[in-house]
């Protein structure tokens, strides 16, 4: 249904939208605030140059529908920080974000050997929640009153996945390169 | 941000940091005692990039730092980090650099009087942390300004052959103590 793909310059304009609306800001903290394209451009630049992060664009039948932007933890301690997923508020409750999150997680697990996923999640977005959940994060702690908006606070949950997790939930279905393994065996 | 001075109790005081002290950081955390709950114990660990570090601490809005003197020598490090202004919320963290010092309720009062400053002078809302749950001596330390328990994190990192798990903590406002 999603395709995580390489973002290119044409996605940015649509990116500086999303981070405009009201819509995502009350769902999640931004991964950048609203700019110029001149500004866009260069956080593009940057983006792709840092060794440890990594931003996808979120497509459906060649349709820009999202982006999802994370870290790599450090060179001594392996693990991914998923910062944001967002999916264009237009086309919320269609299954597109559960989606890209599998694939995402996907790649991280079952190409990259990841050990360990971790995502913080504002306690009221609940569709984020159950994304989480059928994931398979686990809740490791809870800060109060941690994000401002809409005049009150709202805690913050702080969720992981293992890679055990994913092995026992999703290994045995959710393979990188599962056709490409089949045939390798029947030769 | 370099912090103001703040004398506390039992010759203990924050004071802003100088170039000099930046330097003293590479002896302190190579030394197995101080690095055991802290970081790897390598990386680019010279006097030209501390002066870098030195440099970009001052000039960054996002954070306040202190070195921590006891008796008038620097021993140690503190301050708050990505300070977000919005939510008012920062990540605090501290280091006692001479290990012959521990003990002796040094990183107790630079917590006591940086929690202070952030209620005080910063006016934030909360300020959160990580800490190695075997690291008794640190969770006490800022238990005593009030931060409480917000979840457990466990298997975190890896050292000398073993898993460890760490505590996360938040304070805000009104879990501080008031002086006895």
């Amino acid at each position: 249904m999603t395709t995580l793909r390489l973002p290119v310059e044409a996605d940015l304009e649509t990116f500086n939208r999303w981070m405009a609306d009201t819509r995502v800001r009350r769902a999640h903290s931004v991964w950048q605030e609203p700019a110029m394209p001149a500004t866009w451009k260069e956080r593009l630049k940057e983006t792709a140059k840092d060794k440890m992060d990594v931003l996808w664009s979120i497509d459906t039948a060649d349709r820009l529908i999202g982006l999802v932007f994370g870290s790599f933890w450090s060179v001594t301690q392996l693990g991914f920080a998923v910062r944001q997923l967002v999916i264009d508020p237009d086309d919320w409750r269609r299954g597109y974000g559960f989606d890209a999150a599998l694939a995402l997680h996907r790649y991280l697990f079952d190409y990259l050997d990841i050990p360990r996923v971790g995502v913080e999640i504002r306690a009221d977005n609940l569709a984020a929640v159950r994304i989480a959940e059928r994931l398979g994060y686990v809740e490791y702690a809870r800060g109060h009153e941690v994000h401002y908006r809409d005049g009150a606070y709202v805690d913050e949950i702080q969720l992981f996945m293992d890679k055990n997790a994913w092995d026992e939930r999703w290994g045995a279905t959710e393979r990188e390169y599962a056709s490409r393994l089949a045939a390798d065996a029947t030769r | 941000m370099f912090g103001p001075r703040l004398d506390g109790d039992r010759g203990v005081s924050l004071v802003p940091p100088t170039i000099e002290h930046f330097k003293l950081h590479i002896q302190w955390i190579v030394q197995p005692e101080v690095g055991r709950f802290w970081g790897p114990r390598f990386g680019e660990l010279t006097d030209e990039r501390q002066e870098e570090r030195f440099k970009k601490t001052g000039e960054d809005e996002t954070q306040i730092m202190w070195t921590i003197a006891f008796q008038d020598e620097p021993v140690g490090w503190t301050g708050i980090f990505d300070i977000d202004w919005v939510r008012r919320d920062g990540e605090s963290g501290i280091i006692i650099g001479r290990h012959d010092l521990f003990g002796r309720g040094i990183a107790s009062e630079a917590v006591r009087l940086r929690t202070d400053f952030a209620w005080r002078e910063m006016r934030l809302h909360r300020v959160h942390n990580w800490i190695a749950f075997s690291n008794r001596g640190s969770r006490r330390a800022n238990e005593k300004s009030g931060y409480k328990q917000m979840g457990l994190y466990r298997k975190s990192f890896f050292r000398s052959g073993d898993w460890y798990d760490e505590w996360l903590g938040e304070a805000y406002p009104h879990t501080f103590p008031e002086r006895r």
